[in-house]
């Protein structure tokens, strides 16, 4: 039962996407005269190629940002007090708001005429270029969006191994005459390490969920420079009507998305074994 | 300067705590002050910061398409989550009680939904749906929200279930009770805390979609997020309909989360930790 939540629209994707299925050609979905037509034309396909990328650059400025960030909030909010503890609910407040809602925040933020932003730099007396239409901002705009929604996530995670850190640690090195940033670099980062790594390995995984924001942001504009993979998809599919093409686009995302979770594990395990 | 790795509230670090929280939350109160505003003020430079709060955005949806899309919204997420739980309860309790058989094939499902893009469900549950002619319907998305939402209610229920000694169970049996006795008069009320904490999660999960919704729905059974993006159309953005129904979007999402605190990091990490 379970099992088939996950197994039968995998399995059902797969079979589609060894036809040349199209919603306005009939007999199109159980054409499997060729079934490995679509697959034979992702690598010469450049958008697709691009929107790898794409998402590759997304990804990894998102995680690394998101990771650096939620850190250092996690060193700034751990101290034992009943209103720091009250308060830390409220910096969740991004991770738990409905993603459309987010992707809303942000248009407003993104939008010259009634974005706080824009008025910030026209007071100032400076020129803000336009982040969502310029080929040069566009995908730094998302990522700061998709940081300012998941920072939270790593800031949990981080916290919750902060708090598993016994003070004396610290205070040992205190004794011994170490500073702050030797405590942090000696005693606190190899602490945490495990939980960047994870967390980072989590938002990594979970990167290529950014489709709000691409949808309500740019649409995969200006171009194709912020068009990741899964709204590459997403247009084939229901766009441009190519379901049998959009759902190979698909399996080879799941396959890579699958293919970097299973490597991570392992590399993870490698490193426990190693000690 | 406060040492990170020393824990201690100085009244220092508490004004960073209040200001880091300001910044990070401004986006989101902007969001929240716009709904407030006439559409004059909306676009006046510059914002005026203190002004009299109308309620003329909010009375607009009220009578707008906008309340039935709402009402959708809450009749899909609590329909799915009651069908959730009804069927992912006595799971969980079977689980817990068969000593974990069947706990890698849950791992797996709740990776698996948690994490794989979207766009890889919506492609099959979108082609058969067409073909029993579920499409636009609430049953439609009722489904597909249940089937998303049953992992996790397992996954969460189950270590619930597993803290209460089965010696509690066996002198009730003892004591001439039935097993389905048992399990609704003695089981169940202990686990209370632990099915609203989980109800919440999937209600949440089912209200903040965006993307099954903007697939599987048209015009009948279209959610709140889906509508308040059909705000902003070609004609030009209503951004004062658009920050009221933001916020009426948002709204359970922030009660329901305070609410929950405590249980809010398990659901959100779920898979993240023990997967």
């Amino acid at each position: 039962m379970l099992l088939a939540v996950a197994v039968l629209p995998a399995v059902y994707l797969v079979v589609t996407s060894l036809t040349p299925f199209q919603l306005t050609t009939p007999g199109s979905a159980t054409d499997f005269s060729s079934p490995l037509r679509n697959y034979g034309l992702l690598p010469g396909d450049p958008r697709f190629v691009n929107s790898l990328w794409v998402q590759a650059k997304l990804s990894c400025w998102g995680v690394l940002f998101q990771v650096l960030l939620g850190m250092l909030l996690a060193l700034l909010l751990n101290v034992p007090s009943r209103f720091v503890e009250f308060a830390r609910t409220f910096f969740l407040i991004p991770m738990v708001l409905p993603p459309i809602v987010v992707a809303v925040i942000w248009k407003l933020i993104y939008t010259p005429d009634i974005s706080p932003l824009y008025y910030a730099a026209q007071a100032l007396h400076f020129t803000m270029p336009a982040l969502t239409s310029s080929v040069d901002f566009a995908l730094t705009a998302i990522v700061i969006a998709d940081t300012w929604e998941w920072m939270p996530f790593t800031f949990l995670m981080v916290l919750a191994a902060l708090q598993t850190i016994p003070d004396e640690y610290s205070e040992a090195a205190l004794v011994d005459g170490a500073n702050t940033l030797q405590i942090f670099w000696y005693v606190t980062l190899p602490f945490i390490t495990p939980i960047l790594v994870i967390s980072g390995m989590f938002r990594l995984i979970d990167s290529v969920k950014a489709f709000p924001l691409i949808f309500l942001l740019t649409s995969g504009g200006p171009g194709t420079v912020t068009e990741v993979t899964n709204y590459y998809a997403y247009l084939l599919a229901f766009d441009t009507n190519e379901i049998g093409y959009s759902s190979a686009v698909t399996v080879v995302m799941l396959l890579l998305v699958a293919g970097i979770s299973l490597g991570l594990v392992w590399m993870g395990r490698r490193r426990e074994a190693m000690g | 300067m406060n040492a990170p790795s020393a824990r201690k509230a100085t009244p220092g670090r508490l004004a960073a705590i209040i200001v880091t929280l300001l910044i990070l939350l401004s986006p989101f109160l902007w969001l929240l002050q716009m709904s407030f505003k006439t559409n004059d003020q909306i676009l006046q430079f510059p914002p005026p910061l203190i002004f009299t709060p109308t309620l003329e955005h909010y009375a607009a949806l009220w009578h707008s398409a906008f309340s039935a899309s709402f009402v959708n919204s809450l009749l899909s997420a609590s329909l799915s989550t009651a069908l959730a739980l009804l069927f992912g309860v006595p799971a969980a309790y079977a689980l817990s009680r068969w000593a974990g058989r069947g706990k890698h094939a849950l791992s797996f499902a709740i990776l698996v939904t948690r994490m794989a893009p979207p766009i890889a469900f919506t492609i099959p549950f979108f082609l058969f749906y067409r073909w029993i002619g579920l499409l636009d319907t609430i049953t439609g998305l009722v489904l597909v929200y249940t089937s998303f939402n049953l992992p996790l209610v397992i996954w969460m229920m189950q270590p619930f279930f597993d803290t209460i000694p089965v010696s509690l169970e066996e002198a009730a049996l003892v004591d001439g009770a039935r097993t389905r006795t048992v399990f609704t008069k003695i089981v169940l009320p202990m686990v209370t805390p632990g099915i609203a904490a989980t109800a919440i999660l999937c209600f949440l999960y089912a209200w903040n979609d965006f993307f099954f919704a903007l697939i599987l729905t048209r015009t009948n059974a279209r959610t709140a997020p889906v509508a308040v993006v059909n705000f902003m159309n070609y004609e030009g953005w209503e951004w004062g309909k658009i920050a009221a129904g933001g916020s009426l979007v948002m709204a359970p999402v922030l009660i329901f989360s305070l609410a929950v605190r405590r249980y809010l990091v398990s659901g959100l990490t779920a898979g993240a930790v023990k997967g």
